[in-house]
Parts: structure tokens; C-alpha cells; sequence
């Protein structure tokens, strides 16, 4: 009957303190400095004067990835990147989480085509992704507006999506 | 020196039947030149000689062989110059790397998209491609194209 | 630019990699750099990070559908390429395109290549340590971005040139907007040379440094800023005039040493011909259609055409192969980023790896234009 008494679960709850740990997370994303193709410019314009990312605590961009705790796909992933990209991706303590900014790190967008033998389409095929922005190449508006969803997302505590692609990472001959 | 010199120039080097003059405002150059593949050395000396500069190389591919095709251009007005060169399936033909510096990486390009050989390249590896690709993209008979030609059904013969 | 350094390669002598992911390389290109010590001995940009088959695209596709990519090989002057690639199917179809039209397409182009250079000018003073330029110069071009967004309906990849005209009419709210904006950027020429030009620091970082001469770009085939640098004048706008223009007055500046400061002050001093060109175009602006009558797929005849403009960056040129159909047999684009990326094998050697990032700066290459 002494063991029934014990409350199941852990002695010690952390909740409240997960909850602080998230708010502080989503409010300081430090992206990296890492740009692919065309919505790198965005990217930057986003950080720069008029639309201003500081604004929602993610405006410290860092060159390395071993000090920021978001990686924004920016841009088509060319073969050649790929193996690059997943790298970057290990090399970034956890947690961690990542946008895919644009249609070609959403699905391949304008350059996936039937015989399209240099590209990656989509960067959910080699990391995890949390928040996709549509867009060739996305506002800067739509960027924040990714940068908000994914803050909710941090500070509600959810999950990673699901990865369907990524779990079965279809290897394309050619 | 202007462009009767290098014609002049040129006409030593191949037969003066291979050069023809071409309409700028309807071909975009002012001079092509059909040259085999062992003459493009000279040509491309020439060139140099008269003061231009490599401003591409392009390959083609036909059922009847590839081509390549030189563009050379001056610091002057309304100048460019075409160099064909017909090459037979699997023919290489020389490097004009020695004579222009550009030629190194065109080259290059030229073999990662096509596959053709260039004899005495200093540096013939892949170039926009990853380094192990096993394919050659540009060619016709690789992935989705919309036509596959030979020479005759695009080009007539241009009149001298 | 040689050193006694360079001469015995001793054990000293390692290798550094640049690249694909270094917030200096402008995107994804790579240096593999052989050193000795700080001196650069060997130097291999490697490039094709963002390859994307643009050409073998092409052959699959209908001219009319190619027309979206052409903005997206190089994003930062987008109308430029997208006017080249324009302009040589019309060549080759034989489509007039009505003077409105084209006076359109040199009003927004210029633009754009303002916009292009002011982007160079904030990154290239922040890869040299000074932060503060980059937000005042995209200050300025958000009011570009906004003018060409109220026209063409797109901030950085426009479509905006069809076969045969532009897509829509200017109005007189992009008229009076972009009068504004000339007034607004000439107040801006004396914030910028106070900041940067007159600056001690970056006086130092770029004059004498990168020395790119006649010859030296002769044989890599360089053009554009790094070319005129070198005290050429050659300019495809001048030196096969297309569109107006030959209508148009404006200057080619030129340098004298070719380092980096004078590629710095070639740029600049386009942007004001630019402001120019574009007043001009406006105040000249004639009535009529923007659009001729074009069929509905475009059929060049058979042959070959090859066609320049001049883009941001140097030489443009579209060289296309038609087979009589609707779709291109071969489409090559002959992008100034590859020969003037080229030339860094020559000029890196014998320079200090702090002056790498100068040079490469200086160059100003958009790495998804030279791998296309």
C-alpha cells in the first residue's frame, strides 16, 4: 500500500521552468550568416534599417554555427552544398531550430523539373525543418512573419514537425 | 588593330575560304571563322596578337558531333569575333590555355558540361559539378531536352 | 605585388579553406588558399556551390518560360539580365519594341543597377570592419526596391520585360517617386564620402591593394568596373549600343591604377551617370504603346545570335542556338562574374590574407551568376 502513495512521476517538476527557458529561447534567436541564392538579399534586408529583426531579438547574426541556435535555408541547395548544409547543421548545439526560407528550400520552386540534376529540392530532404516561408524570394515581412510563427512555436513549447520527407530521404539517381 | 588586320592576320592561319564576315545587327558578331581542331592554337594567337580577349567558351552538342564555339571581343566598338570548331564524337582537340589565362576555367566548363577532352590542360578537373559526377549534363542525350539536331537542320551555309 | 617571402616554400608553407560557408565570400564560394604564414602563395576559388542548371533548363523549356530564370542568375541587377535575355530573343525574332517601351526598360534598369551598387558599397565597407554604411545604403535602396515593386510587382527577381515591351505602364506615382529618389540620393553623395571615402581606415584597406592592370584583365577577360578601373573605357552600352541608349548622354568613368579604391570610385561615380541616365530617360519619356504585337510562343529563325548588354557587374552576353521551334536548342549566358572571379588566381598570390577579403570585396561577384 506505501507504493501506491508515491505520486507517479517525477519528484521534482521543471515545467515552469521549461516555460522560462522557452520565453528566453524564442526571444533571442541567434541566426547564422549563411546565404544561398537570391532570398540572402532579403535576408539581409530583413536585418538591415528599415525592417530591423532586433526588433523581435533576432537580429544577431553570427558568422559561426557553433554560437547561433537558428539556421535559415536561404536558397536553392545545389548537390555540391548539400553535404555542407548537413554539417553546418551538426556542427550547431542544440537546441536548435531551422527556416526554410523560400520556395527553393521549401519543394526545389522554380528549378525542379523533370531532369533537373542539380539540386537538392527542399532542405527538409537533409535537415529538420520548423517553419517554411513561402515566397520567390520571400518579403521581408514574410520572413518576420516566420521569425513570429516560429518565437509561438519555441515559447508554446512544441514539437519539431514530423519530418514525412525527412525520415524517408528519397536519393535520386541524377 | 583594327579588324582588316586580324583578318589578314587570320587568313594566314586557315584557308581564306573558312573566314566570313557576318552581319552585326543580325548575328551579334562581326566575323566567324570555321577552323579544325588543330588550327585553334594559331587562331587564338592571332587574336591575342591584335589585341583581344576571350570573352567565352561555349559547347554545343549535334547527332553529327559537338562543336565549340569561341567568342573573342576587343576594347573597341562592335568586334566580336566566332571560332567554330566541328569536332568529331570523342575527339579532343588543344588547350588555348597558354595563350589566355580565361581559357583555363572555360575549358574546364566546357569539359564538366560536355565532356570534351582539351590535350595539355593544366588543370582539367570538374568545375561547376561536384567532383564525383559521373555525367556530363549539357548533352543532348542526357536528361529532358526538346530537340536533338545535326548541324545541317540549324545552321545553312553561310555565303561568303 | 610580390614578396621575398614568397620565394622558399619552407615547412611554414599550409593550407586554409575559405568557404562555402564564410560570411566574406558573398554567398558560397570557396577559396582554397595555400599560405606561408600570412602571405598568400596559391589561390583556387572553387565554384559551383549554387550551380542550378540554368542552361540545361532551357533546352526544355519554351523562351517565354525561361523569361523567370534569367532574373534569377544574378538577383541583384535582376532587370539587367532579364532586359539582356529580353533583347536577344527580340533580336533574333526580329519584334520592334515601341521607344516607350524601351525608354521603360533603361528607367528601371538603371535603377537596378543603382540598387546593385549600393548593396556592393554596404557589404563591401562591411567586410571591412564598418558596419554603419550598410544600414544608410539600404536605407536608399528600400526606395528603389519600393519604385520598381509599385511597378513591376516584385522587389528583387523581376519579370518585368516581356518579348516585345514591359509588362505595365509607368504612372505618374513612379514618375514623381523616382524624381524624388535622385534628388534624395545626390543629398546622399557627401554622407557617403564623409563616411567611407575620406576614411582613413579604409583609404589603407584598398588603395594599392588587388592591382588589377590593362593587361591582367585582357587575358582573364574582365569587364565592367574592374576593367574600367583599369583606366579601359569600355562599356557595351557605349561600345555596341543597344536599346536608347545612343540617345542618351552620359559619361564612362574610369581609374588609373586599378586597385581596389579605384574599382570603389568607379562604382560610385556610375551611380551618379546612372541618376543621370535615368533623369534624362525620363524627362524624354514619349507616349505610345509599351507592348507590341508579339505572337503568342516566340519562333526565332534558325541560327545562332549572340547579344551584350552591359550589367551591373561587366559584360552580359546571351548567346542562343534556335532550331526554328518555340523552345531554345542551346542558351548560353556569358556572365562577368566568371572571368572577373577568374582573375583571382593571378592577383591573390604574394598578398596578405587580410587583403583577401578587400579584393574579393572589391570584385564584387554574386556566386549564383558565376555557377548559374
Amino acid at each position: 500500500m506505501a507504493e501506491k502513495e508515491l505520486a507517479p512521476g517525477p519528484r521534482v517538476r521543471l515545467a515552469v521552468l521549461e516555460e522560462v527557458l522557452n520565453l528566453c529561447r524564442a526571444n533571442s534567436l541567434w541566426p547564422m550568416t549563411f546565404g544561398l541564392a537570391c532570398c540572402a538579399i532579403e535576408m539581409m534586408a530583413a536585418g538591415a534599417s528599415r525592417f530591423d529583426l532586433d526588433r523581435f531579438g533576432a537580429g544577431v547574426f553570427r558568422p559561426s554555427p557553433r554560437q547561433s541556435d537558428l539556421m535559415i535555408v536561404a536558397g536553392t541547395i545545389a548537390k555540391k552544398m548539400e553535404p555542407t548544409i548537413v554539417t553546418l547543421w551538426e556542427q550547431m548545439p542544440a537546441p536548435k531550430w531551422c527556416i526554410a526560407m523560400g520556395n527553393c528550400a521549401i519543394s526545389g520552386g522554380p528549378f525542379e523539373y523533370d531532369g533537373q540534376y542539380a539540386i537538392v529540392p527542399g532542405a527538409d530532404l537533409i535537415v529538420p525543418v520548423d517553419v517554411y516561408v513561402p515566397g520567390c524570394p520571400p518579403r521581408p515581412e514574410a520572413l518576420i512573419q516566420g521569425f513570429l510563427a516560429l518565437e509561438d512555436k519555441i515559447t508554446k513549447g512544441e514539437k519539431r514537425n514530423v519530418l514525412r520527407r525527412f525520415k524517408r530521404r528519397i536519393v535520386k539517381s541524377r | 588593330m583594327s579588324l582588316e588586320d586580324l583578318r589578314e592576320e587570320l587568313s594566314k592561319v586557315v584557308d581564306a575560304t573558312d573566314i566570313f564576315p557576318r552581319d552585326y545587327q543580325k548575328d551579334g558578331c562581326v566575323l566567324e571563322i570555321r577552323a579544325d581542331a588543330d588550327k585553334i592554337e594559331a587562331v587564338a594567337e592571332a587574336t591575342r596578337d591584335a589585341d583581344f580577349f576571350l570573352e567565352c567558351i561555349t559547347g554545343l552538342d549535334f547527332t553529327n558531333g559537338p562543336q565549340v564555339i569561341y567568342h573573342f571581343n576587343a576594347f573597341s566598338n562592335l568586334s566580336r569575333v566566332l571560332v567554330r570548331v566541328q569536332l568529331a564524337r570523342n575527339q579532343s582537340l588543344p588547350t588555348i590555355s597558354s595563350i589566355y589565362d580565361a581559357a583555363i576555367w572555360y575549358e574546364r566548363e566546357v569539359f564538366d558540361l560536355f565532356g570534351i577532352h582539351f590535350d595539355n590542360h593544366p588543370d582539367l578537373r570538374r568545375i561547376l559539378l561536384p567532383e564525383d559526377a559521373d555525367f556530363h549534363p549539357l548533352l543532348k542525350d542526357f536528361g529532358k531536352v526538346h530537340a536533338f539536331r545535326s548541324t545541317e537542320e540549324i545552321y545553312d551555309e553561310p555565303d561568303a | 605585388m610580390t614578396n621575398q617571402m614568397l620565394e622558399p616554400i619552407t615547412e611554414q608553407t599550409y593550407y586554409l579553406n575559405m568557404g562555402p560557408q564564410h560570411p566574406s565570400t558573398h554567398g558560397v564560394l570557396r577559396l582554397f588558399l595555400k599560405l606561408d604564414g600570412e602571405y598568400i602563395v596559391e589561390a583556387d576559388p572553387i565554384i559551383g556551390y549554387g550551380h542550378r542548371g540554368h542552361e540545361k533548363m532551357a533546352e526544355s523549356h519554351l523562351y517565354e518560360q525561361f523569361l523567370p530564370n534569367s532574373s534569377r542568375m544574378d538577383y541583384l541587377s535582376g532587370l539587367l539580365f532579364n532586359h539582356g535575355y529580353v533583347a536577344a530573343v527580340e533580336k533574333m525574332a526580329g519584334i520592334e519594341v515601341p521607344p516607350r517601351a524601351e525608354y521603360i526598360r533603361v528607367i528601371c534598369a538603371e535603377l537596378n543597377r543603382i540598387s546593385s551598387h549600393l548593396l556592393w558599397f554596404g557589404t563591401y565597407i562591411m567586410d571591412l570592419g564598418g558596419f554603419t554604411p550598410f544600414l544608410y545604403c539600404f536605407d536608399d535602396r528600400e526606395n528603389i526596391l519600393d519604385i520598381l515593386d509599385h511597378v513591376s510587382g516584385s522587389r528583387l527577381t523581376y519579370s518585368y520585360c516581356r518579348f516585345g515591351g514591359v509588362a505595365k505602364d509607368l504612372d505618374d506615382e513612379f514618375i514623381s517617386a523616382t524624381r524624388q529618389f535622385i534628388e534624395r540620393l545626390r543629398s546622399r553623395w557627401d554622407d557617403y564620402h564623409n563616411l567611407v571615402t575620406k576614411n582613413v581606415i579604409f583609404i589603407h584597406r584598398a588603395k594599392d591593394v588587388g592591382v588589377i592592370n590593362r593587361e591582367l584583365a585582357l587575358r582573364f577577360g574582365c569587364t565592367g568596373p574592374i576593367l574600367r578601373g583599369a583606366g579601359v573605357a569600355y562599356d557595351i552600352r557605349k561600345a555596341e549600343p543597344y536599346s536608347v541608349y545612343p540617345e542618351l548622354d552620359f559619361e564612362i568613368p574610369t581609374g588609373t591604377a586599378g586597385d581596389a579604391l579605384d574599382r570603389y570610385m568607379v562604382r560610385l561615380q556610375e551611380m551618379e551617370q546612372s541618376l543621370r541616365i535615368v533623369e534624362q530617360a525620363l524627362d524624354r519619356l514619349p507616349d505610345g504603346p509599351i507592348k507590341a504585337a508579339v505572337p503568342h510562343k516566340v519562333r526565332p529563325p534558325k541560327g545562332d545570335y549572340y547579344f551584350a548588354v552591359e550589367s551591373a557587374r561587366g559584360a552580359l552576353g546571351f548567346y542562343i542556338v534556335s532550331d526554328g521551334t518555340s523552345y531554345p536548342y542551346r542558351l548560353k549566358a556569358r556572365v562577368p562574374s566568371y572571368g572577373n572571379l577568374q582573375v583571382l588566381t593571378d592577383v591573390l598570390p604574394g598578398t596578405l590574407v587580410a587583403d583577401t577579403i578587400s579584393i574579393l570585396g572589391s570584385i564584387d561577384i554574386v556566386v549564383p551568376e558565376v555557377d548559374r
